[in-house]
């Protein structure tokens, strides 16, 4: 609770060194007519369980394609780890090798296994040389190997990508993102389509990992029941804009523009968020 | 069928009648020749058969020179292919390279054929390096409008990493595209055994030389009796090219669909 009322006051310099992402006043577009995203403040601490909750067409998708330096804001400032998103920058670029990010339709390469799709995310640490023969230093093979075994893929390291079930898909994309050792992680909607059961695997995955890698996870979700149940801020969005943001700890939850809130409350609000 | 369909057909029909009185076409004649097809028959019965294997001679001479040629025309088209992809190059690099391959395409290959009898004088290698220019302009075409259609999703998210464009070509561009990329050349090699097989018309090897031969000299049974090898060895290319298609290459095209909203 103390670490979310501390956050009330974003000018005290202290707490902003811990700020991994910070944006201000951003908006974007992808035409002249209309705004995906507009006037968005936001500011989440490193090591984060961050989850971002909206209806369909809200603007969650390009919230994230922002943060990876995939799309550049039209309007605002916007950094990550202290550094501004650029294209064809060469510290920004550097920055891309640690920022994990798994889209809504996961983007694996279909025709390569299990295990190379999880090793390019280790390319970037790789010789241009060799990487292109598919060679690998033996720690980076070890690595991949520990985290298919992580991610429970250890018997199907061999298998193309297109032969798995949708859950074992989303597990090579989280081990992919795993394998850029990242500081970030950010995820599109990795459970929307899954069962009950599966999806709560997937997320203990990811909040495990989160915890052990000390990472900064930014979930995109349907469901703000899901969003409740893993996150420790969640940040809603309605029509491109942020409507609420609220803090998480346990059965409390703090709201930061009205004050404390009641949970049934908040799911009475946003449950028709999650159905839509 | 509407009425505007109509006046467009009709427009057509007019416009090849007239073509075809301009071009001195008639219909009757072609009639009035057939009998002349029955004298070639019967002059084929006539050819010893000593000539058969002077002829797959000549047509395996035929495709070594379209297997060498689409080899190295591959080999070249294939590096210029992932440049002038518009998915993966700015507008500086894809638009000259683009201009230059259709350059190249608007030379039938026999007009390539004759340029590099010119220049290297007669034989099969002026053949080769005629199937070779041939090929690059035409698959490179089709590979580029491939790798253009591949899937964005992993391209996006492989891209975001921040690894170099090599890497990315290595990774997601030749896997995602490679079965179609075989099946093309697979194609293409089919399609260089048939334009091969005519070179020989202006000097540039293969078993048309043979053909154009016998034609100029009035021996229209040994002529017909080369042009049947053709005939049987194309077949036989399609038919194993389409197995080889079956077996290991559609076998390969699946697709990964996972739904978004
Ligand atoms: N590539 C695009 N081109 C044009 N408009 C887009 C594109 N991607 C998204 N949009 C629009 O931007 C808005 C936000 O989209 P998105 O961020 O994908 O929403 P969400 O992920 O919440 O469903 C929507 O109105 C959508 O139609
Ligand atoms: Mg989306």
């Amino acid at each position: 609770m103390k670490q979310i009322q501390m956050n009330k006051n974003p000018s005290f310099s202290l707490i902003s060194t811990k700020k991994i992402i910070q944006m201000n006043n951003i908006s974007t577009s992808y035409d002249s007519k209309s705004f995906a995203l507009k006037g968005i403040n936001m500011s989440i601490e490193r090591g984060t369980n961050y989850a971002v909750v909206g209806q369909s067409g809200s603007g969650k998708s390009t919230l994230l394609k922002l943060m990876n330096g995939m799309m550049i804001p039209s309007n605002g400032t916007i950094k990550i780890d202290y550094v501004t998103p650029k294209m064809n920058d060469k510290k920004f670029k550097k920055m891309m090798h640690t920022i994990g990010y798994i889209p809504q339709n996961l983007g694996l390469v279909k025709n390569i296994t299990v295990l190379e799709n999880i090793l390019i995310g280790a390319l970037p640490r790789i010789g241009k040389i060799s990487s292109l023969f598919k060679k690998f230093p033996k720690e980076e093979l070890d690595e991949a190997k520990r985290i298919l075994n992580l991610v429970g893929l250890g018997n199907k390291e061999s298998r193309k990508a297109y032969m798995l079930s949708g859950g074992e898909k989303r597990r090579v994309a989280i081990a992919r993102a795993l394998m850029q050792k990242p500081t970030i992680l950010l995820a599109d909607e990795i459970v929307s389509e899954l069962d009950h059961v599966t999806a709560r695997e997937i997320m203990n995955l990811i909040a495990d990992a989160q915890k052990t890698m000390n990472l900064t996870a930014i979930m995109v979700h349907h469901d703000m029941q899901l969003a409740l149940e893993y996150a420790d801020r969640v940040a809603v969005i309605k029509e491109g804009e942020k409507v609420l943001e609220i803090g998480v700890e346990g059965d409390t939850i703090v709201d930061f523009q009205t004050g404390d809130m009641d949970i049934e409350e908040i799911m009475e609000t946003y449950a028709d968020d999650s159905k839509k | 069928m509407t009425p505007k369909n109509n006046i467009v057909i009709g427009i057509i029909v007019a416009l090849v009648v007239i073509a075809s009185y301009n071009m001195d076409a008639d219909p009757v004649k072609f009639f009035e020749g057939l009998p002349n097809l029955g004298i070639i028959l019967e002059e084929v019965i006539l050819v010893e058969p000593k000539y058969i294997p002077t002829a797959l001679w000549a047509m395996f001479e035929t495709i070594q020179m379209a297997f060498i040629g689409t080899a190295v025309g591959v080999a070249i088209s294939l590096p210029l292919s992932m440049l002038a992809a518009r998915n993966l190059n700015s507008k500086f690099v894809y638009a000259p390279i683009r201009a230059l391959l259709a350059a190249m395409r608007t030379f039938p290959s026999i007009l390539w054929a004759l340029l590099f009898v010119i220049m290297v004088g007669s034989g099969s290698f002026a053949g080769i390096l005629a199937i070779i220019m041939y090929t690059i302009g035409f698959i490179a075409k089709l590979q580029y409008e491939t790798i253009e259609t591949i899937d964005s999703d992993p391209m996006d998210a492989v891209d975001s990493i921040g690894v170099s464009k090599s890497q990315l070509i290595r990774y997601v561009v030749i896997p995602e595209s490679a079965s179609h990329l075989l099946s093309q050349i697979l194609y293409m090699f089919d399609y260089n055994v048939r334009q091969t097989s005519i070179l020989g018309l202006v000097g540039a090897g293969g078993i048309g030389f043979y053909i154009i031969n016998y034609i100029k000299f009035f021996e229209y049974g040994k002529a017909a009796i080369f042009m049947l090898i053709v005939l049987i060895t194309v077949l036989v290319i399609d038919w194993a090219s389409v197995k080889i298609r079956d077996k290991f290459i559609i076998k390969s095209q699946h697709g990964m669909e996972i739904s978004s909203n």
